[in-house]
């Protein structure tokens, strides 16, 4: 049913360490490959090997730079999927039903039965969660690895959903993030996690840990282009080389 | 947002048929609507052929048209799913009122309300199905609503004045009521694009929450190419050209039929010159109109863009 639950027995969530993430996309990658073959399968690709390839995916890495007075200029890499936010309006808009949030653990799905294809779900979510896939002409969505995190054929330490067991920096957490006491809620209280646009009001269940602060001598120095003219550019940088190397 | 072509047939084509309804409904107050034959067939295939071609138009973007039975359900959450119900509600007033009212029977004029009342639930739905949507705050606004309103009604007007030309009818009581709401149409997109060029609600900053101060910028997106969420969500247009579409929705919408109704009197043209002009008065409006739903899609921008370097919306 559209509407949202009135209580949840569990929160399930990622935590995502943003100061630890390299960006290297095997949690995209990985969850493409589990997700293609598992809930929504099959992912779709278009024109996958050609010059214009689009395809579905659940999880994306954007890398930004920010400047700061304090900490000078750093690169974060931000990866971002689905919230399975508690107040979700992608649920509440949905006219057929297709789209439901659990009552047992929060989840966020999608029918692919009974989706109609309207796409309006996709334009009320603010973090571009949903994905439409043009092929099957329904909408899909992470489903943070529905089939794996139950799944009793798999040993249990891989009862994970993919994009958290894939990660090689350990940069991503998964837990019940309703219950005061597991690890992964004392985890975003002792670093400060926090919602991305809280102005939207989603109550996102996914919670995102803030880089560290660096406070090393050379942090705040931020990098200045050693010559405005980008034609003796190459050149300085010959020069600066051949000096270094005598 | 990305301009589907369906939905914006959709909206100016059954906007137009609900509002011929609206403008009927108005005439029954104010004078006797009993007209001749000819010219009650001529507006009941028109409303009807704009209420259904849209209507019909609006299920091709779907990915599944053959499941759109389904949106008729969760009415109790859903702006879409209401509107869907109305719509389809609307339609069995509407046909017992084309009914009576072909066949002169009294009782058309209380279904003629009803129906009126139906579409402009049916208006208020599709209205607020944008107007909800706190991730595009151009259409989180209180005017998105009315808008779809006075573009019915003024829509609806034109093409009835427009028609009388075809089959004599009295429209003396729509001449103020057409140029009133064309003008207030217009008024009302003045005040609409004021707002938006101003509205921000969210920004680089809250979409990361990397810190307050920072100067953020996307380095590197998700993907070298295109994905779904730019091509639905992230579109743009130079500001020189939607100007000059502004413009084009105000002279041929607005402007144009303003002038041609109150010059009408002092023309001394063929008839058939003059006929022929309202029919193109009636199609350059409707032109109009599109481009003008065109814009209402194209500028609004969604929150989705500041993972793909907009710093705010």
């Amino acid at each position: 049913m559209t509407t949202l639950p009135t209580k949840q027995n569990k929160k399930l969530g990622l935590v995502i360490d943003l100061d630890i993430c390299v960006g290297c996309h095997a949690c995209a990658v990985n969850c493409k490959e589990w997700n293609t073959s598992g809930h929504s399968s099959p992912l779709h690709d278009i024109d996958p090997y050609g010059d214009d390839p689009t395809g579905v995916w659940f999880n994306r890495i954007h890398t930004f730079e920010v400047e700061s007075e304090i900490n000078g200029s750093k690169t974060v890499h931000f990866p971002k999927s689905c919230l399975h936010c508690s107040d979700a309006p992608c649920v509440t808009v949905c006219p057929t039903g297709a789209s439901y949030k659990r009552e047992e653990d929060g989840i966020v799905l999608v029918n692919p039965d009974t989706c109609i294809g309207c796409k309006l779900c996709s334009w009320s979510c603010p973090y571009g969660a949903r994905e439409y896939d043009e092929e099957a002409g329904i909408m899909k969505k992470c489903t943070l690895c529905v089939d794996k995190i139950y799944n009793e054929n798999i040993p249990k330490a891989d009862r994970v959903p993919a994009c958290v067991s894939t990660c090689p920096a350990g940069a991503r957490s998964f837990g019940d993030l309703g219950d005061e006491n597991s690890d992964i809620f004392k985890l975003v209280e002792e670093r400060n996690g926090y919602d991305l646009m809280p102005e939207q009001d989603c109550a996102p269940t996914n919670k995102y840990l803030p880089p560290r602060e660096k406070n090393n001598q050379f942090s705040s120095n931020k990098l200045e282009s050693i010559t405005q003219d980008k034609e003796i550019a190459f050149d300085s940088w010959k020069e600066i080389i051949e000096n270094a190397s005598k | 947002m990305h301009p589907s072509k369906s939905i914006i047939f959709f909206t100016v084509s059954s906007g137009t048929g609900y509002g011929i309804l609206l403008c009927l409904s108005y005439l029954a107050f104010v004078t006797d609507i009993n007209f001749d034959n000819n010219v009650k067939l001529l507006l009941i295939i028109t409303s009807f052929v704009f209420i259904s071609a849209g209507l019909l138009s609006s299920t091709l973007h779907l990915g599944h048209p053959e499941r759109a039975w389904r949106s008729f359900s969760q009415w109790k959450s859903s702006w879409l799913s209401r509107e869907g119900l109305a719509a389809v509600i609307t339609f069995l007033p509407l046909i017992i009122f084309y009914l009576l009212w072909y066949l002169d029977n009294f009782f058309y004029i209380y279904f003629l309300h009803l129906t009126s009342a139906l579409c402009l639930i049916t208006i208020y739905c599709t209205g607020q199905m944008y107007a909800t949507l706190k991730t595009i705050p151009a259409w989180n606004n209180k005017l998105v609503t009315p808008i779809y309103g006075i573009n019915a009604i003024c829509m609806g007007s034109l093409t009835v004045y427009c028609l009388s030309h075809f089959h004599e009818f009295e429209v003396n009581y729509l001449y103020n009521f057409t140029i009133a709401s064309l003008t207030l149409c217009l008024f009302m997109k003045l005040i609409y694009w004021y707002i938006i060029s101003k509205k921000t609600t969210s920004t680089a900053n809250s979409a990361t929450g990397l810190g307050r101060d920072n100067n953020i910028s996307l380095f590197e997106g998700p993907h070298t190419g295109k994905n779904f969420l730019t091509t639905e969500m992230i579109n743009k247009i130079k500001k020189e050209k939607a100007n000059f579409l502004r413009l084009c929705f105000t002279i041929l919408t607005c402007i144009l039929p303003i002038y041609m109704i109150i010059q009408e009197p002092s023309l001394i043209i063929d008839v058939f010159i003059l006929k022929l002009s309202f029919f193109f008065v009636l199609i350059f409006a409707l032109v109009g109109m599109l481009i003008e739903r065109y814009l209402f899609f194209i500028q609004a921008k969604h929150v989705v863009s500041l993972y793909y370097g907009e710093n705010k919306v």
